[in-house]
């Protein structure tokens, strides 16, 4: 997609609430504590464990850990069992709170070698913590997630929305909109639909908030990023009512850095090849594995990076005009819309991390990016995009090429199709069209056909993606 | 007879105990079916030869007939034993002193029954039961897990609270039955103490009776507990009395207190979709409870469910919703009494615990002080005047003396007294008394909680040990598809002594007799172990708890195992 967000715009970091370091600086720091904080994972407790929920917890934030201390208890499909540290540390930071489930294998608190590092691992986990203590709440609108395909993720906070805030005001005891009068349900799907309810319009008994205004809101959300996409970097135009129209309205700096961008990528020769994917094998596997946490977007980003790992060249980009660089690993970037612009989370090494656990890293990025606190190389690392407006029902799009990288994937919705088969049936199958931009410099059409025929045979057959 | 004029009214009367009524009058009391209302009539008198108080003449003449037909009292008393109050504390005791041959009465100014049967346990029994079904109907994975499908699950709020009204009336007229077929006067009107082994009662508006009993039960019990500055209108500020009545059921309440009361009735509300609000005065939730088990039980029954609450607050002002306006409540931060917060809800329930019933009981005749209005009582339930001497045939049972705030420890209080009083030394074992919470799922306990027990060993130097059962390894708890639950036993692995036994899971609160059984008994759980479980049952979940836990002493030798019975 087009107006990707690139190392080469680093101004615009402002706007995401870090002093403009240096990237390579930034990701050699990231990269030494890393070395020294370890995870703790949620263990398999039996044969038939998928995941496990946290009793609780029997150390706090901050205490000292000897290896072979029991840490927590967690309660499997059969029991309640303590689970014991392998490492010496301190438990720095606790990412699933009690009540909360994880799936096997994904990390549940983080451990720290030295007690000076408990802060930083503790930043390291915030904004995942965030998203796995929503789980603990464990009657999720189930109708709203199904309704909403593919690419989940995408729905930023309703913030941009500045419209609504007097709706609060008209409740006769909320001080002129002082206060915030919510329902105990609506305040709890507020918080999981990150909706935040200063914004929204109470329509309950004397305009008080309640579930489906929430709902709404959420559901209004979407709306704005319909406006706000990578189609029409405009920007919420239509729908943000606070634009005052017949005016002229400087970029922020970041609309700045993705129009730079866009001019750029027309020195790119790029040429494209569409693809269409029988997806109901992808579907019934993501209905399967939805309720542990799996994403559609961490399952697409999956297979393509599964698909880029047998055709290195499709990872590869054009720096010079001279040479073909082959990137070493396989960093999937998803384009999701924020307010007033977008940005590109990375997935980084997408093709070894197991599919919860990308899930997970998925949802940390979203709420790291809602928050503008994405480190550089959280969003300019990537070596293929993908991008999907699939959740608005378009069923085809063209994307424009990042400068930097080789290629772009655009992914429309999955549709029910009449489709005849080999044997001369005619049979209705669920069928997402695909198409990738590509630089011709280095990728080929013979490449990304190939590449776009092996996609289409793990998303048809995805076994491979769970394991 | 012995009823006063309005109760005999409406009584269609049981058949007649012939235990020590004149044989001869049998037949009269027949003819008595439908007693005249005719004043204080004397035909009533007539009905009956051992009864005085159909006199409107608070003399005692008739006194020496009453209890000549009783196997002796050696002093002329009307009766044996008066019991004032007949909620289930009173109930228990009458029926015991049936058994033991006394000649008994009970006073009641209102409903036979108390508060469980009319206001309490036995209506919200009914609304609880309807809650689980509406809770389990609605829950599409379970259904579906089961392999059931059922299209939307409603329900008809009068049809609901009628359910809950019909069962208090069906119960209340068994317990009355229950007494006037063995035989025990029950007296209307409020009872006042006058002095040592007199008490009066009427109506308001009659004049009083006075009647004489060698022994005298207080069994006033106690009304629904209301802090300052709350305002009760029975409609939007209500308390379980109201409640239970289900007149409405509102988008979002309040409650206020989450000990038994608020739990269960928050299970109630939320099933009949309701969005409650907890407003608790502790730090945590479910205060009173083991803290695992409070911890596991907030886990099931509130944050999942459309709950939210504010602890470590007090509400210091509740207005009713009037002229447009919600119910307002402010919180008050419970340490810095600082403002917090204000709420606005359709209802607020108050649900702060009960406060005891004993204002014009005229205890200030015998020199009796009571404390926050409980009647101080020593371990025999024997009143303890305002010297500290006890006060001789005066007993105090149930919620009046606020020992412990349970119908069925009241009603054990009462047996108790009446063993006494026939003779038979008698202490309750208040520790082994259990308590249950009828949430879904529910939650049950008996004696004492972890921190209580880690407390009293460091005390008195023993060990504590703690087993745990998860209901997840239970086969039916799983073929209900209900394995979410836990089971947990706090004893001392020296001895193996049985010092609390704490359930939350399916059925709990009737899978907690097994433990307070042991308990009331001294068993063992060297000796209990042995015991046989039915299999597959949801007993079994106690029978894995004792065998889990590690005692170090051995087997006692007279254990029922050993000795085979039929072989």
């Amino acid at each position: 997609m087009a107006h990707i967000l690139q190392t080469s715009f680093l101004p615009s970091t402002s706007t995401l609430r870090r002093t403009p370091i240096p990237g390579s600086k930034a990701k050699s720091r990231s990269l030494q504590v890393k070395a020294k904080i370890r995870e703790i994972f949620m263990p398999a407790l039996s044969s038939t464990m998928t995941e496990g929920k946290i009793v609780s917890w029997m150390k706090s934030e901050g205490d000292k850990l000897s290896k072979g201390e029991s840490v927590v208890v967690v309660e499997s499909d059969k029991a309640d069992m303590d689970v014991e540290s392998f490492h010496e540390g301190f438990l720095a930071a606790i990412m699933v709170e009690e009540g909360g489930v994880a799936p096997v294998g994904s990390a549940i608190a983080l451990l720290a070698e030295t007690e000076d590092e408990i802060a930083e691992a503790k930043a390291k986990s915030q904004s995942s913590s965030g998203s796995s203590s929503a789980r603990v709440v464990e009657e999720k609108p189930k109708q709203k997630q199904e309704s909403e395909p593919a690419v989940s993720a995408v729905a930023p906070t309703v913030s941009s929305t500045k419209t609504v805030v007097v709706g609060s005001a008209v409740h006769p005891a909320s001080e002129g909109g002082k206060r915030i009068v919510a329902s105990p349900y609506a305040k709890k799907l507020a918080k999981e639909l990150k909706v935040d309810l200063g914004t929204v319009v109470g329509t309950g008994p004397l305009g008080r908030i309640v579930a489906k205004d929430v709902e709404a809101a959420a559901a209004a959300a979407a709306g704005v990023v319909a406006a706000a996409s990578p189609a029409s970097p405009a920007i919420a135009a239509p729908v943000a009512s606070g634009i005052e129209l017949g005016t002229v309205v400087p970029f922020t700096t970041m609309q700045g850095a993705v129009s730079k961008n866009m001019v750029e990528s027309l020195s790119v020769p790029t040429f494209r090849v569409g693809y269409t994917i029988t997806t109901d094998a992808l579907d019934a596997l993501y209905k399967k594995i939805k309720s542990k946490g799996v994403t559609m977007t961490a399952l697409l980003a999956k297979a393509t990076a599964l698909a880029l790992a047998l055709h290195p060249v499709i990872n590869t980009c054009c720096r010079d005009g001279n040479s073909f660089t082959y990137n070493s690993s396989i960093n999937i970037a998803v384009a999701v819309a924020i307010d007033g612009g977008l940005i590109t989370p990375v997935l980084q090494d997408a093709d070894k991390v197991d599919i919860y656990t990308l899930s997970r890293k998925w949802k940390e990025l979203v709420d790291k990016a809602r928050a503008k606190q994405l480190q550089p190389h959280e969003y300019n690392t990537g070596t293929f995009t993908l991008s999907n407006l699939g959740m608005f029902g378009v069923d085809r799009f063209d994307a424009i090429l990042p400068p930097g990288t080789g290629a772009i994937m655009a992914v429309g919705a999955s549709q029910p199709a009449v489709v005849a088969s080999k044997d001369c049936r005619i049979g209705v199958k669920n069928q997402m069209q695909v198409n990738v931009t590509a630089d011709h410099r280095v990728i080929y059409g013979a490449d990304l056909a190939s590449f776009l025929q092996t996609l289409a045979k793990i998303i048809e057959d995805p076994k491979d993606l769970t394991l | 007879m012995h009823y006063s004029p309005a109760l005999s009214f409406s009584q269609p009367t049981s058949l007649p105990t012939t235990n020590y009524a004149f044989h001869s009058h049998v037949d009269l009391r027949f003819c008595g079916l439908r007693r005249q209302p005719s004043g204080f009539s004397f035909s009533t008198h007539s009905a009956s030869t051992r009864v005085s108080l159909s006199t409107p003449a608070r003399g005692h003449s008739n006194k020496i007939s009453a209890s000549s037909g009783n196997n002796g009292t050696p002093k002329s008393f009307d009766y044996d034993l008066i019991i004032i109050g007949a909620g289930v504390g009173g109930h228990g005791a009458a029926l015991h002193a049936v058994e033991k041959g006394l000649k008994t009465a009970i006073i009641e100014g209102d409903v036979v029954g108390g508060t469980c049967v009319n206001r309490g346990c036995v209506p919200s029994k009914a609304l609880l039961a309807v809650s689980g079904r509406m809770r389990e109907l609605q829950n599409e994975h379970h259904m579906k897990a089961l392999g059931l499908q059922v299209s939307a699950a409603g329900y008809d709020r009068q049809a609901v609270a009628d359910h809950a009204n019909n069962l208090a009336s069906k119960i209340r007229s068994n317990l009355t039955n229950s007494m006037k077929a063995l035989g025990v006067d029950i007296l209307t009107g409020f009872g006042t103490i006058v002095g040592p082994q007199k008490v009066k009662y009427g109506k308001v508006g009659f004049t009083d009776t006075t009647v004489t009993a060698k022994d005298i039960i207080i069994a006033t019990g106690s009304v629904p507990f209301v802090p300052k500055g709350i305002e009760v209108d029975g409609k939007t500020v209500i308390t379980s009395d109201h409640a239970l009545k289900l007149e409405f059921v509102p988008d979002w309440v309040a409650i206020v207190g989450s000990g038994y009361i608020g739990l269960e009735f928050s299970d109630v509300y939320t099933a009949l979709g309701s969005e409650v609000t907890f407003i608790e005065a502790l730090d945590q939730l479910m205060p009173g409870f083991d803290p695992e088990i409070g911890k596991l039980a907030q886990r099931v029954l509130i944050n999942p469910r459309k709950i939210d609450y504010h602890t470590g607050v007090f509400a210091t002002k509740i207005t009713p919703a009037r002229d447009g306006k919600p119910v307002i409540i402010e919180l008050t931060d419970a340490k810095t009494k600082e403002h917090k917060d204000t709420l606005e809800v359709d209802a607020a329930l108050i649900a702060t615990g009960r406060a005891p019933f004993t204002n014009g009981l005229g205890l200030e005749n015998i020199n009796v002080a009571t404390q926050r209005g409980f009647v101080p009582v020593d371990g025999r339930m024997r009143v303890i005047d305002a010297n500290g001497n006890l006060v001789p045939h005066l007993y105090c049972i149930g919620d009046a003396n606020g020992k412990m705030m349970l119908a069925h420890a009241a009603s054990a209080q009462g047996i108790s007294v009446v063993e006494q009083v026939t003779g038979r030394d008698h202490v309750l074992n208040h520790p082994s008394v259990p308590a249950a919470c009828f949430t879904h799922p529910e939650i049950s306990m008996v004696g004492l909680t972890e921190p209580q027990a880690r407390e009293k060993a460091e005390k008195e130097g023993f060990e504590v040990s703690i087993a745990k059962t998860s209901f997840k390894a239970n086969t039916k708890a799983l073929a209900e598809n209900e394995g979410e639950g836990l089971a947990k036993l706090i004893y001392n692995p020296d001895n193996g002594e049985i010092l609390g036994v704490h359930i939350f899971g399916l059925h709990a609160a009737d899978l907690i007799h097994e433990a307070s059984n042991a308990m009331a008994l001294g068993t063992r759980i060297q000796d209990i172990k042995f015991a046989v479980h039915a299999h597959p049952t949801l007993s079994e979940v106690l029978d894995e708890l004792f065998k889990s836990a590690k005692v170090k002493a051995p087997a006692s030798t007279s254990s029922p195992v050993s000795e085979p019975v039929s072989a």
